[in-house]
């Protein structure tokens, strides 16, 4: 590992402020992916900005309309929440199915989507729930948020605040991971809103997180299995890899739209 | 890893086989490419910074052109090493091919990519390369969409070409 700076700033300003000054700087959130990347020499930044004594991205609040995960929330806060558990329990659920317990206790949802690895669980859940995400200039959706894998529309040394994912009437996710990273080979989120179904799909897509708008609408029809049954999505925009080839990442992801579905019938 | 694609490109082939031979055009459009030098009509060098999520490697490589058939065809060979991160080699078959005045370009890339990166990335290396391929030819054609400006850039390369 390269020798590098690491700054501790006390608040949002301080950091902005330090992040501006180079493009060099690197934000330090949990760590899990820039760090073993830094280890392995595939990632050189001369400096770390940590963002963990900043207090406007700790921590969490449930309000009757949302749930706002602050950006340097440890998925294990959010897992074990018992007022997150009540509001949207998928959201618990995706939280404790992250990576592992070192993971859990110090990766942040604020580090994971501004990252977006095509195979992370959160962005799912951003999608599937419609959340607002919050940086230090704007507020932006989810559906305009991710772009492509590893690329979203934070501009450089814009930083995510908070998360804001809408209440709804009730969702799941259901994730089929590789057991050695336990990244998910194909995760989908399945939310039932007021206004209609909504359907993210994370691991399975080439371009990363993407909703399966064809099922959206078949749900959104008559929310039964039988409604998914002539459906697929298009294998040429799966990932093939040797972990899973493009037709059974296309398979799983049916699957796992109909699990999430029983799931939520069992439920109700 | 092999992959095949075509692309419609709006402008002449003659245009066209010079733009893919241009080291400013080149430059211009390889994503993260720092600087693309001409060693001899058929040698260049490039330095190339690949960014990937956190991964972010500087490589530094030739590229070559084989079989050369002007204006029709050509082979792309080339090879780079990132240091630590790793290295890789590939191979591009390019083929032009007109069309109502404007030019169907088709591709086969075959790419090899080996060290840490690889050991890493393994379940990215394939998408990505498809990303980057994309991007390379959607700012080529971009290049062509803007007002004729690519036209203008590659004059004396055309009439170096003969």
């Amino acid at each position: 590992m390269n020798g590098f700076a690491y700054l501790t700033p006390g608040d949002l300003a301080e950091a902005l402020a330090l992040l501006r000054q180079g493009d060099e700087a690197s934000p330090l959130a949990g760590g899990q992916t820039l760090v073993p990347t830094m280890k392995q020499g595939l990632a050189a930044p001369e400096t770390l900005i940590d963002l963990g004594g900043l207090a406007e991205l700790a921590g969490l609040r449930v309000t009757p309309t949302h749930v706002e995960v602050g950006a340097m929330c440890p998925h294990a806060v959010v897992a074990a929440d018992p007022e997150v558990r009540a509001a949207c329990p998928a959201l618990a659920d995706l939280a404790g199915m992250i990576g592992d317990a070192q993971v859990r206790n110090r990766g942040t949802i604020g580090g994971s989507i501004a990252n977006n690895d095509p195979a992370a669980d959160y962005p799912a859940a951003c999608l599937g729930l419609n959340a607002v995400i919050r940086t230090d200039r704007r507020d932006i959706d989810a559906d305009d948020f991710f772009l492509s894998m590893f690329d979203t529309a934070l501009e450089p040394g814009e930083l995510i605040v908070s998360v804001a994912f809408p209440r709804c009437r009730e969702a799941a996710y259901l994730k089929f991971r590789n057991p050695a990273s336990r990244f998910a080979l194909a995760g989908v989120f399945l939310a039932r809103h007021e206004d209609g179904v909504r359907i993210a799909v994370t691991g399975a897509g080439t371009d990363g997180v993407f909703r399966w708008s064809e099922a959206e609408a078949a749900l959104g029809r008559e929310f039964t299995a039988t409604a998914l049954a002539g459906l697929a999505v298009p294998v040429e925009d799966m990932l093939g890899d040797l972990h899973a080839a493009a037709d059974y990442r296309a398979h799983l992801v049916k699957v796992l739209t109909a699990r999430a579905l029983a799931a939520i019938s069992q439920r109700a | 890893m092999e992959m095949a694609n075509t692309r419609r490109i709006d402008a002449s082939r003659e245009t066209v086989w010079a733009a893919i031979q241009d080291p400013a055009m080149l430059e211009k459009c390889i994503p993260g490419c720092k600087e693309v030098e001409k060693l001899s009509d058929t040698e260049m060098t490039a330095v190339v910074v690949l960014k990937v999520g956190p991964v972010k490697a500087t490589f530094k490589g030739k590229v070559q052109f084989e079989n050369v058939a002007a204006p029709a065809s050509l082979t792309l060979v080339g090879e780079g090493t990132g240091g630590i991160a790793g290295h890789a080699k590939g191979s591009a078959d390019v083929e032009l091919a007109e069309e109502d005045g404007a030019t169907v370009l088709s591709y086969r890339i075959k790419a090899q990519i080996g060290g840490r990166i690889a050991q890493l990335g393994a379940r990215l290396i394939d998408s990505t390369t498809q990303k980057l391929a994309a991007e390379f030819f959607n700012r080529l054609e971009a290049e062509f969409a803007e007002g004729g400006d690519a036209d203008t850039a590659l004059e004396p390369a055309l009439s170096a070409a003969g």
